[in-house]
């Protein structure tokens, strides 16, 4: 009996979503406007429906916008087993269980937003599969799947994974009731946990689309062109997946769709660090070149980039920016499932600023002008945001320090029973088995990291999508480190002491992911960064400049005295880390603030600025458990990091 | 109740008895007989499943189906288990295991809890339910903790005729002011220092501190400061069902798991117990 009302209020539940769609409560926005919200000053209508903590010179709320549960196909084959709601539950403050069976609870208390994003290719198929009495259970795939033969589980998952990147799907699995009953509830989770003025969620999805690697080996591997949708209230019945087409440029139709029926959305693409080249690169999906229409539609459903997650930075890379003391910062190059490399071109968002200026001016357009978020990317539903207590991404192959390479392996260790990999002593005798080199050719370079920062006048869905519109964000690599960054023509030293220092800089210039139009006068910015009060402190808040023809880092505000005019650095603060303890030794700032100019500024040249803040060296996750196991470090992995973050530049537009 | 004493009662109720020991009886003879028989039961138990996941009410065409296979999985099942068929399979143990599980949790389905079961609960788990100590409190803050200015601007403020606090000190990037803060929004703000120091104060007029932490140093208004409060049963009875309900059937769940296991003796090869 209990059965049936279940299903019963299952089926209620449906029919609710299906109604709340039928009847959207905005009027359709022309898809032509959608883009346009360069618009800064904060909104002042509608007073009464004001959450407590309204804030017109906005506040700062942190989140993930990157979570996997479940109803992903490569999370369930890897013993993920919540849900959705546990997700949300996570980000809320209560401890989840990782599939290996420890508690998660999250660092540094309840995150402000958050949100589930699993693949919409055979969504909640998997779990379907696995359970009996589903028709798709008498799959002789199901069967495989879950066996418990390494052979048969590779073979079934790994056709998946080919059928995901082909975006050619397999018919007796591609069941689009289970995958839209599976939508359905990811969506009824988000608005359950959805608490206006406390807690933010949006109904999201990942947009799975995989390019061909230059060998076809048959594996999920090639180039990552993903990208995560998020609606802003309303979401449609059934989802745009890769199994619909492999081209981004489609997804961007749909979503032009969607919108004019009154459906708005957002896409955030995130690792072009292993798109294989593909990301950013300089012709459309098919090869054809790129035009204004194409930079239009680009930017109107993809204004922001993820540039840090657990898979490595796509801020820019060391070959890209040699004169970038800071650019070797968790690097991942690996194409997804294999050990080849990502081509590095066309892959990081600052090469992307640049090629966008030169196609500004030779052509006239830039489907490049994006802001910049961070998010995890768990497959667990909880991401794990300090070095200090991290469990990687993926479940039962990295959840453990053995499996993820910061611990050695015994040369002991049976290859063919995960239960047989033992923990070593010795770095010098890793033996050639899967776990072993998974550990060194992937999950030892994943990281603990990201967040999304956003400025928004209060932690409501209308407010939060607003501020992703405008561009207002910032990316962390895991601290809550909060940072203000505006361009304008009045901004003066005295600035720096006022009281109402916000109220002035949104008055006199414009915020992050802002355009600021040239006078012919030369620019000031103002620039601030406060420390995440419960990890590292400051050590330095750098400007990066970025013209067709050039970049440029410049230290902007040092933890002690000024940058230097001539090489435009910060001396050494002498901050280190004992690495027999972990413990930061010497000082940092709470907060760094000024007001910068532009030493090589040119009026008549288009320039893209964003801030760049540094904490002071703390141990990489690696070194914490090396130091928790009483063994060495990893040799090939950087013993400690400086955790930072990016905001999303201001583009200097010369007068016409 | 007056029935539960009654002798006729007791008669029916034992004849109900013999009747479902009979059936049982009967099927176990029929499975001897080659007969498969299909519940209504069973089908419940099938379309329940479908609609969990499907999300949708099987049609009669889908019922229809599933009872055709569910009759040839047995028919299978039976002569593979005839043969032996089950003995060291992988999939077949997997699944097994995976069906007890089902069975468990199934054994624990229990009715709605009682009143008193709740009222218990939320007794015995009142933390759960605590509305936390607030914090409503104003904040000058000074950005370099050796600044001159703070101890002036400290007597000042609480002087005869003291500046505009809101004008006081370095700009602050948030708030200057918070409302009905609990600790644990303190510390994500402040930061677990400043959280402590603050709920050490006292409110009042006057202003508190130089308070250092580690996003500066902080002169401080305490405009209220309210005390843990537990709210009354009656206003947040869903919750405390909520919380019953999940943590029982958790406890029991995994209470079921470990009687089970705890039935056999474990060897691990190379770890000694």
């Amino acid at each position: 009996m209990l059965k049936w009302m279940t299903a019963a209020s299952a089926l209620a539940l449906i029919t609710a979503c299906g109604g709340k769609d039928a009847a959207p409560e905005k009027p359709a926005t022309p898809a032509t406007e959608a883009g346009d919200a360069d618009t800064d000053a904060p909104d002042t209508s509608g007073t009464e429906n004001r959450t407590a903590d309204y804030n017109e010179t906005r506040n700062a709320y942190f989140g993930d916008m990157h979570i996997h549960t479940r109803n992903s196909f490569d999370a369930y084959i890897f013993n993920v087993r919540t849900t959705p709601e546990d997700a949300y539950k996570f980000a809320s403050g209560e401890t989840v269980k990782h599939p290996t069976g420890f508690d998660m609870s999250i660092a540094g208390g309840p995150l402000d937003f958050y949100t589930v994003t699993d693949h919409a290719a055979y969504l909640g198929v998997l779990p379907a599969m696995n359970t009996e009495g589903h028709p798709l259970n008498a799959l002789q795939r199901s069967k495989d799947m879950f066996s418990t033969d390494p052979v048969k589980i590779t073979a079934a998952f790994q056709g998946v994974g080919t059928s995901v990147r082909s975006g050619v799907p397999i018919a007796e699995m591609y069941d689009q009731e289970v995958m839209n009953s599976a939508w359905a509830r990811t969506v009824a989770a988000a608005e359950k946990y959805n608490k206006p003025g406390t807690f933010t969620t949006f109904s999201a999805y990942e947009f799975t689309s995989v390019t061909m690697p230059k060998s076809d080996d048959g594996t999920f591997g090639g180039g990552n062109l993903h990208r995560n949708v998020f609606f802003k209230d309303a979401a449609p019945d059934q989802l745009f997946s890769t199994l619909d087409s492999t081209n981004p440029e489609d997804l961007w139709d749909w979503m032009d769709s969607q919108r004019a029926n009154g459906i708005e959305s957002i896409a955030i693409p995130h690792n072009g660090n292993v798109s294989d080249g593909q990301m950013f690169k300089l012709e459309t999906y098919k090869g054809d070149p790129l035009s204004a229409a194409y930079a239009d539609q680009r930017m109107r459903n993809e204004p922001l980039v993820e540039v840090t997650q657990v898979k490595g930075t796509s801020e820019t890379h060391p070959e890209l920016s040699p004169n970038d003391e800071w650019a070797d910062f968790e690097i991942y190059d690996r194409l997804l499932g294999v050990y080849t490399v990502s081509d590095t071109n066309y892959g990081y968002a600052r090469e992307a600023y640049q090629n966008g200026l030169k196609l500004q001016e030779d052509q006239g357009f830039d489907p490049f002008r994006f802001g910049l978020t961070g998010a995890s990317d768990s497959h667990v539903v909880g991401g794990s945001y300090t070095e200090e207590d991290y469990w990687s991404k993926v479940g039962v192959v990295d959840g453990l320090p053995v499996q993820r390479g910061s611990v050695p392996i015994s040369p002991e260790s049976d290859p063919n029973n995960v239960r047989g990999i033992k923990v070593g002593t010795d770095w010098n005798t890793q033996p050639d088995i899967p776990t072993a080199n998974n550990a060194r050719e992937w999950f030892s370079r994943w990281g603990a990291s990201g967040l999304t920062g956003v400025w928004a006048e209060e932690n409501t869905r209308e407010a939060i999508f607003d501020a992703f519109r405008r561009k207002e964000t910032f990316a962390t690599t895991g601290p809550r480190m909060k940072v203000r960054f505006f361009g304008g023509y009045g901004f003066t030293e005295d600035m720096l002491g006022a009281s109402d220092l916000a109220a002035q800089a949104y008055a006199g210039g414009v915020p992050m992911g802002g355009d600021l139009v040239g006078t012919g006068a030369a620019p000031s910015f103002l620039a601030w960064a406060q420390r995440d009060p419960n990890e590292g402190a400051l050590q330095r808040l750098q400007i990066v400049k970025v013209t067709s023809g050039s970049e440029m880092v410049y230290d902007a505000a040092c933890s002690a005295g000024e940058p230097d005019p001539a090489t435009h650095r910060c001396a050494d603060n002498g901050a280190t880390v004992d690495l027999t303890t972990c413990t930061p030794q010497g000082d940092g700032a709470a907060e760094l603030k000024t007001v910068w100019t532009d030493p090589d500024f040119k009026a008549d040249q288009y320039a893209t600025y964003y801030v760049r803040v540094l904490e002071n060296p703390a141990c990489r996750w690696s070194t914490h458990e090396a130091l928790r196991n009483n063994t060495a470090p990893r040799p090939d992995l950087p013993l400690t990091l400086q955790e930072r973050a990016y905001t999303s530049p201001i583009w200097y537009v010369p007068p016409a | 109740m007056k029935i539960l004493r009654d002798p006729l009662f007791h008669f029916a109720v034992a004849g109900l008895a013999i009747f479902l020991l009979y059936g049982w009886i009967n099927s176990a003879r029929d499975q001897r007989n080659q007969t498969i028989t299909v519940s209504n039961a069973d089908m419940e138990r099938m379309a329940a499943l479908y609609a969990a996941e499907a999300g949708t009410l099987p049609s009669p065409e889908d019922i229809h189906a599933m009872v055709a296979d569910h009759v040839r999985n047995e028919a299978l099942t039976r002569e593979a288990r005839r043969l032996g068929l089950d003995q060291g399979d992988t999939v077949v143990e997997r699944r097994l295991a995976q069906k007890m599980t089902f069975m468990i949790a199934d054994l624990n389905e229990q009715g709605p809890p009682s009143d008193q079961d709740l009222q218990n609960w939320f007794d015995t788990h009142a933390s759960v339910f605590e509305r936390p100590a607030q914090m409503t409190f104003q904040h000058v803050y000074f950005s370099d903790p050796t600044d001159p200015k703070i101890s002036s601007t400290l007597n000042a403020l609480n002087g005869d005729t003291p500046p505009d606090w809101k004008a006081s000190g370095d700009p602050f990037m948030l708030q200057r002011q918070y409302a009905d803060l609990p600790a644990r929004e303190v510390a994500r703000i402040f930061g677990v220092d400043f959280s402590k120091a603050l709920f050490s104060l006292d409110n009042g007029a006057q202003w508190q501190g130089p308070v250092h932490a580690s996003l500066g140093t902080f002169l401080i208004r305490v405009q209220a400061k309210d005390a843990a409060q537990m709210p009354r049963f009656e206003t947040v009875r869903d919750a405390v069902t909520e919380h019953y309900t999940d943590a029982n059937r958790r406890a029991q769940n995994d209470q079921a798991v470990a009687d089970l296991v705890a039935k056999y003796k474990v060897e691990i090869e190379g770890v000694s117990q």
